[in-house]
């Protein structure tokens, strides 16, 4: 070791493995969770209280079994979360796309003022939006229905995926719009077919971060939900008050619920790093 | 030649026809703006102004200002504003310092970067009552958790880590901080990534030390992102909800119950929606007035 202060190509080395155990212990801390919860969802009860904690054992999918076809089965749960989560990012794609492209590129009174109010939107804590949902909700009838949950949804979907559909039309060249218009076609006709494939890449990017975030989505969904409509996140947090102690089923329940989000998440790694940081330079601050 | 012509003939229209094409895209997504977030914003500020508990129905009315007036002389709400003040700013400042120091160190890695990546991905994309549920069972439960695992192997003892009140918020700070640190690492290092090297290399060759390096040259290049981070990451976790309630509930007591959570409380759980809503009404003027005053500073800077 004390050679390495001599020599300038070992100092290197020995800063180099410095550094990648740093990152490798970050990388433990943000994963091992989630691997852990992965080994628990094949153990059985009694080892899931075992001390010292076993790494090895003898797995079961007894779990599994119990959470897609026990008594308290999630499968219902999923489809609840499916049908909100679907319903809404179809919903906010179809109203954020053409107004993104209108306050990217199109001239008209009051841009500024528009773009601001959307922005606003954004920023609504969501405890203020549920009290008069709820109320509401309740007087008509509202409560414990799909139509309910996707429209409160809406409240945060929408704002935010305008705004980074607006970051993806302003990188689009000016002259193809031009050309296209002084090709003779219209407008919409110009959007459609040039504008639109341009930005491909943004509407699939938004249209996961809008489905994550729906599926993901807790305080508005055991406010409203109920009986008939209970996504799997209420049903996860139910989970806990019910049976208390059944950690491994818990934990099987809770992959089966966040394998959806986990797979987009590894799948699409690279562009939901790119929607973050578009979203985050740019996104919000420009006006 | 005749579209030319045209254009110079028609250009009022042409100007007109844009107007109203934009008109057109943006109407229905503002209509639906107003009718699902400014309509019900109208109405939590005149339940605001209400007296509704829905335990003792007969008592509700119209109540002015009362619910406002009443706050002053809450306990409960003083100490969730607290408690707001703080979990905000920690989590805040941990996640920036952390994911920052973190991309520094990892942009020197030559291999690997896109395993970290993929890590960093995970804790994001999970639903934060997932998350809250996790580290309530798994990873800080008394004796088999993770960290009680740790700490009993060191010879540190064990704790109960959700159960006594000061470790109730620092947990919940924790995992806070555990879910969102990668957003602000992903972040920040794919912006050190873009800064052109040569920046770099000129000041390696002036010797300048690698402190001074960061302050006076990385710094203020990746200052735009970090301040849109911050400003993100602060509106987070003042609307923080999931995690904390999936964890502590807010408790033990009122420990962990930060000005979300209390409006949540007092409505849904004490079924009082007027002074809830007054509640929201706070935390609704304090969320505008900090992202009004930061997007201010972030211009004046920039």
């Amino acid at each position: 070791m004390t050679a390495s202060g001599d020599s300038r190509a070992s100092r290197e080395r020995a800063r180099g493995i410095a550094l990648a155990a740093i990152a490798g212990v970050g990388l433990a801390i943000w994963a091992f969770p989630v691997i852990w919860g992965l080994l628990t969802s094949f153990k059985t009860e009694r080892d899931v209280l075992a001390y010292p904690p076993k790494f090895i054992f003898e797995p079961t999918l007894a779990n599994y079994r119990e959470v897609l076809f026990g008594a308290s089965s999630i499968l219902p749960n999923l489809g609840s979360s499916l049908v909100v989560s679907v319903g809404a990012t179809l919903l906010t794609m179809l109203f954020a796309v053409p107004a993104a492209y209108a306050l990217a590129r199109l001239r008209y009174p009051a841009r500024r003022a528009s773009g601001f109010y959307v922005l606003a939107t954004q920023m609504l804590p969501p405890v203020g939006l549920i009290i008069p949902y709820y109320l509401a909700l309740q007087k008509v009838g509202g409560l414990d229905t799909y139509t309910g949950l996707i429209v409160i949804d809406l409240t945060f979907s929408l704002p935010f995926a305008i705004w980074l559909m607006v970051s993806y039309f302003e990188d689009v060249p000016y002259e193809m719009e031009e050309a296209a218009l002084l090709d003779r076609a219209g407008r919409v006709r110009a959007l459609w077919h040039v504008i639109l494939p341009q930005v491909r890449g943004g509407i699939a990017v938004t249209t996961i971060f809008v489905f994550l975030n729906a599926w993901n989505e807790f305080l508005f969904a055991v406010v409203l939900g109920g009986n008939r409509v209970r996504t799997v996140t209420v049903a996860m947090f139910n989970f806990i008050s019910v049976e208390q102690t059944q950690w491994a089923r818990l934990a099987a329940g809770a992959m089966l619920a966040m394998a959806p989000v986990i797979l987009i998440g590894l799948f699409a790694q690279r562009h939901i790093v790119k929607g973050l940081t578009v979203g985050a330079v740019k996104g919000g601050g420009r006006r | 030649m005749a579209v030319a012509e045209r254009a110079r003939r028609g250009a009022p229209t042409l100007e007109q026809r844009e107007r109203r094409f934009a008109f057109a895209l943006l109407a229905p997504a503002l209509l639906l703006l107003v009718v699902t977030t400014t309509a019900p914003l109208v109405y939590l500020a005149w339940t605001s102004l209400q007296r509704i508990d829905l335990g003792m129905p007969w008592l509700s009315g119209f109540a002015g200002l009362g619910n406002f007036a009443k706050m002053g002389g809450d306990p409960r709400f003083w100490n969730s504003l607290l408690l707001t003040t703080v979990y905000t700013g920690s989590t805040v400042i941990l996640q920036v310092v952390i994911g920052l120091a973190l991309a520094l160190l990892v942009l020197q890695i030559p291999k690997g970067q896109g395993v970290l990546r993929v890590a960093a991905i995970l804790p994001i994309v999970l639903a934060p009552v997932v998350v809250g549920l996790f580290w309530r069972t798994l990873v800080l439960a008394p004796d088999v958790g993770l960290v009680d695992t740790v700490t009993r192997s060191l010879g540190l003892g064990s704790h109960n880590w959700l159960g006594d009140p000061q470790l109730a918020l620092i947990s919940v700070i924790a995992i806070h901080t555990w879910q969102w640190t990668p957003f602000a690492f992903l972040v920040i290092l794919a912006t050190l990534a873009t800064l052109p090297p040569d920046v770099y290399e000129a000041a390696r060759l002036d010797r300048a030390k690698a402190w001074q390096r960061f302050v006076h040259i990385t710094l203020p290049l990746i200052r735009p992102a970090v301040v849109m981070v911050v400003i993100l990451r602060t509106m987070t976790a003042l609307s923080a909800f999931a995690a904390i309630f999936a964890a502590t509930g807010g408790g033990p007591g009122s420990a962990t119950e930060i000005l979300n959570l209390y409006a949540y409380r007092t409505s849904f759980s004490e079924l009082n929606l007027g002074y809830g809503a007054s509640l929201a009404v706070v935390l609704l003027g304090m969320t505008l007035a900090i992202s009004y005053a930061m997007f201010r500073l972030r211009r004046r800077r920039a």
